[in-house]
């Protein structure tokens, strides 16, 4: 396989970022996952990371060397996710499920396969034309299959953050599979959160991805998005990929996954992180904390004496 | 008339160890040289932001309102971070913590006590110039134990000669993880940093995802660059600016050697990727560098032998 990969995760104007997107790819197939996590607290972010892991997990242990059925994995991994959110809330008795959307993708042998969950998208363009994309799970969307409301509504639409299936909802997720689609050199594959499609028309993206190498105009678009955002701004993440070998470029950008062993992985995982909460950090610390803080740093130094 | 916190007196005693007397007040504590009950001396922090007066008479800290609470137990995070650091660390060349301990509603570090004076102020004492020996001397020991620090996934973050001990042996102590960082962890530094203006790289005033121990490397190289010119290099934040800093290599060449000049100026750059990289990278850079070659005598010869096998 030869292409070029970028991906990037960028907090906006929110005081944390409940992104998490990822990517592994091994000598013969290629996944990438993006994830919004939902929710109060911590929650949201939980979510994304339980579910960008363990789909990683799984299809390093699956992929050996290819998935037998892609499509089935997709479709097996968001399941998995979204029961273990559910555990996760049972184990640590809490009183919302930790909730995340997902879309993610798979390419092996020169065909993409995708599915999601929610609204997080997919964009595929060829030659600067969308030739396939995801559908959101939203109320807005429905809105505008019903004509009530414009294609070009939605970004502004108040309802627009509201989706009627996720991984960890209440009830089971509606999972959408991409149909299998042959890739040529050239294509571009973009999975993005709703804080860059919201702000970044699809025609716009076609403008940043199709004409100059994405590992130059990529990161631009996204700090682009971050900026239109605002005071107001959501998490902005992407994984953009060029399908095929750099031709764009004369700087060596192009993976090459024809000289990895077999069983052999390479993996990114983004996060612009933070568990902590801005408000935590401001607040004072309690008798009992400074007590177990101490206890800690004696249990250390104890444990370090030589 | 200024108010400020008062030190405990000389011959105080805090459990099991008797003050002697502060050796130095910073920002955030006040140090002591004491004894414990065998009579060794040691070296206590007391955690007392001076921008709070708690303590005006007396040892117990009173806060004189719920808001100065406030401050003064947020702050306090602070050098638990620092203690958590530093009890992980057991290296020759890292200030060692024997102690951590909660009294006058207060909390303290104990620490062990090392003879010696810091960099800054063998660089204000001495009248000539510091000798390329000294200056590798320092450093090369000083990165085994940053190297040890950033092993365990911690950034000291404020690496300048004043927390740089130098033992009458000669060997340094890095001192006062005041601002050393857990990285790699999923928490993003959650107290507002302190850089000091010349040892601080570009990155700490802007870009705080992008620490790293290149960022160290920065102070290092800074570090040496004072030894040199016995003044700090231009601040970061002005650089980016206006780059006014005039490369050691132009400065000092023929006194120093290429490498070492080149080391500095490397450590040096504005940009986090075009600095070496880890420690041991830079270890590896300074190694590097040839000896002086001089002609040796023989007599010459058997004493700088002599002089390695001593470990002078």
């Amino acid at each position: 396989m030869r292409f070029t990969i970028f991906q990037e995760s960028r907090k906006g104007s929110r005081k944390v970022n409940q992104d998490r997107i990822a990517y592994t790819f091994g000598r013969d197939t290629l996944l990438l996952v993006v994830c919004d996590g939902m929710g109060g607290h911590a929650g949201g972010e939980i979510a994304a990371q339980i579910t960008v892991r363990l789909f990683i997990e799984r299809f390093q242990q699956e992929a050996k060397p290819i998935l037998k059925n892609p499509l089935k994995f997709l479709q097996d991994s968001m399941l998995r996710a979204h029961a273990a959110l559910g555990s996760y809330a049972n184990q640590f008795s809490m009183l919302e499920t930790p909730r995340t959307t997902c879309v993610a993708c798979v390419v092996q042998a020169s065909h993409a396969y995708w599915a999601h969950v929610g609204d997080s998208r997919l964009y595929l363009y060829r030659q600067g034309g969308l030739i396939g994309q995801t559908k959101d799970h939203s109320k807005v969307q429905y809105l505008v299959d019903q004509g009530i409301i414009g294609a070009d509504d939605v970004a502004e639409h108040p309802d627009r953050n509201k989706i009627f299936s996720c991984l960890g909802g209440l009830v089971d997720p509606v999972i959408d599979l991409g149909k299998r689609t042959l890739l040529r050199e050239g294509d571009i594959l973009m999975l993005c959160t709703d804080g860059l499609w919201s702000v970044l028309k699809k025609e716009e993206i076609a403008t940043w991805l199709t004409s100059t190498p994405i590992l130059k105009s990529a990161p631009q678009m996204v700090r682009e998005a971050e900026q239109r955002g605002g005071d107001e701004g959501d998490n902005v993440s992407t994984i953009v990929v060029r399908w095929g070998p750099e031709s764009l470029s004369d700087l060596p950008s192009t993976t090459i996954t024809e000289t990895m062993g077999l069983g052999e992985f390479q993996t990114q995982i983004d996060r612009t992180l933070t568990l902590t909460d801005r408000k935590g950090a401001q607040r004072d610390l309690s008798d009992d904390e400074i007590e177990r803080a101490i206890a800690e740093i004696q249990a250390t130094i104890q444990r370090y004496r030589k | 008339m200024a108010v400020t916190n008062q030190a405990l007196s000389g011959g105080y005693q805090l459990l099991n160890y008797r003050i002697d007397r502060q050796i130095s007040r910073g920002g955030f504590s006040i140090v002591y040289r004491a004894f414990d009950e065998t009579g060794a001396p040691v070296a206590i922090k007391e955690y007392l932001p001076s921008s709070l007066v708690l303590r005006t008479e007396g040892d117990i800290v009173r806060a004189s309102s719920a808001e100065n609470l406030t401050s003064f137990r947020y702050g306090m995070k602070c050098f638990f971070e620092e203690g958590r650091a530093l009890a992980k660390i057991n290296h020759p060349n890292v200030v060692r913590v024997l102690n951590f301990f909660r009294a006058n509603e207060t909390v303290y570090m104990v620490m062990r006590y090392e003879r010696g004076r810091t960099l800054q102020q063998q660089i204000q004492m001495r009248q000539d110039q510091m000798s390329e020996r000294l200056v590798r001397h320092v450093f090369m020991h000083l990165l085994n134990g940053l190297r040890e620090v950033h092993t365990h996934k911690l950034l000291h973050l404020d690496i300048k000669p004043a927390n740089i001990y130098l033992r009458t042996d000669g060997s340094p102590v890095l001192l006062d993880f005041g601002a050393a960082r857990q990285t790699l962890t999923t928490s993003r530094p959650k107290l507002a940093p302190m850089y000091t203006p010349g040892f601080a790289a570009p990155e700490q005033y802007r870009e705080p995802d992008r620490l790293g121990p290149w960022t160290d490397v920065y102070g290092v190289g800074a570090s040496m660059f004072a030894c040199l010119a016995a003044f700090a290099p231009q601040a970061a934040d002005a650089r980016l600016q206006e780059d006014h800093l005039v490369s050691a290599k132009k400065i000092w060449s023929g006194q120093y050697s290429d490498n070492v000049l080149e080391v500095i100026d490397w450590c040096l750059r504005l940009d986090p990727l075009e600095r070496p990289q880890s420690i041991f990278a830079l270890q590896k850079a300074i190694r590097e560098i040839p000896p002086k070659k001089r002609k040796l005598t023989f007599f010459g010869n058997l004493k700088r032998k002599l002089f390695t096998e001593i470990g002078a």
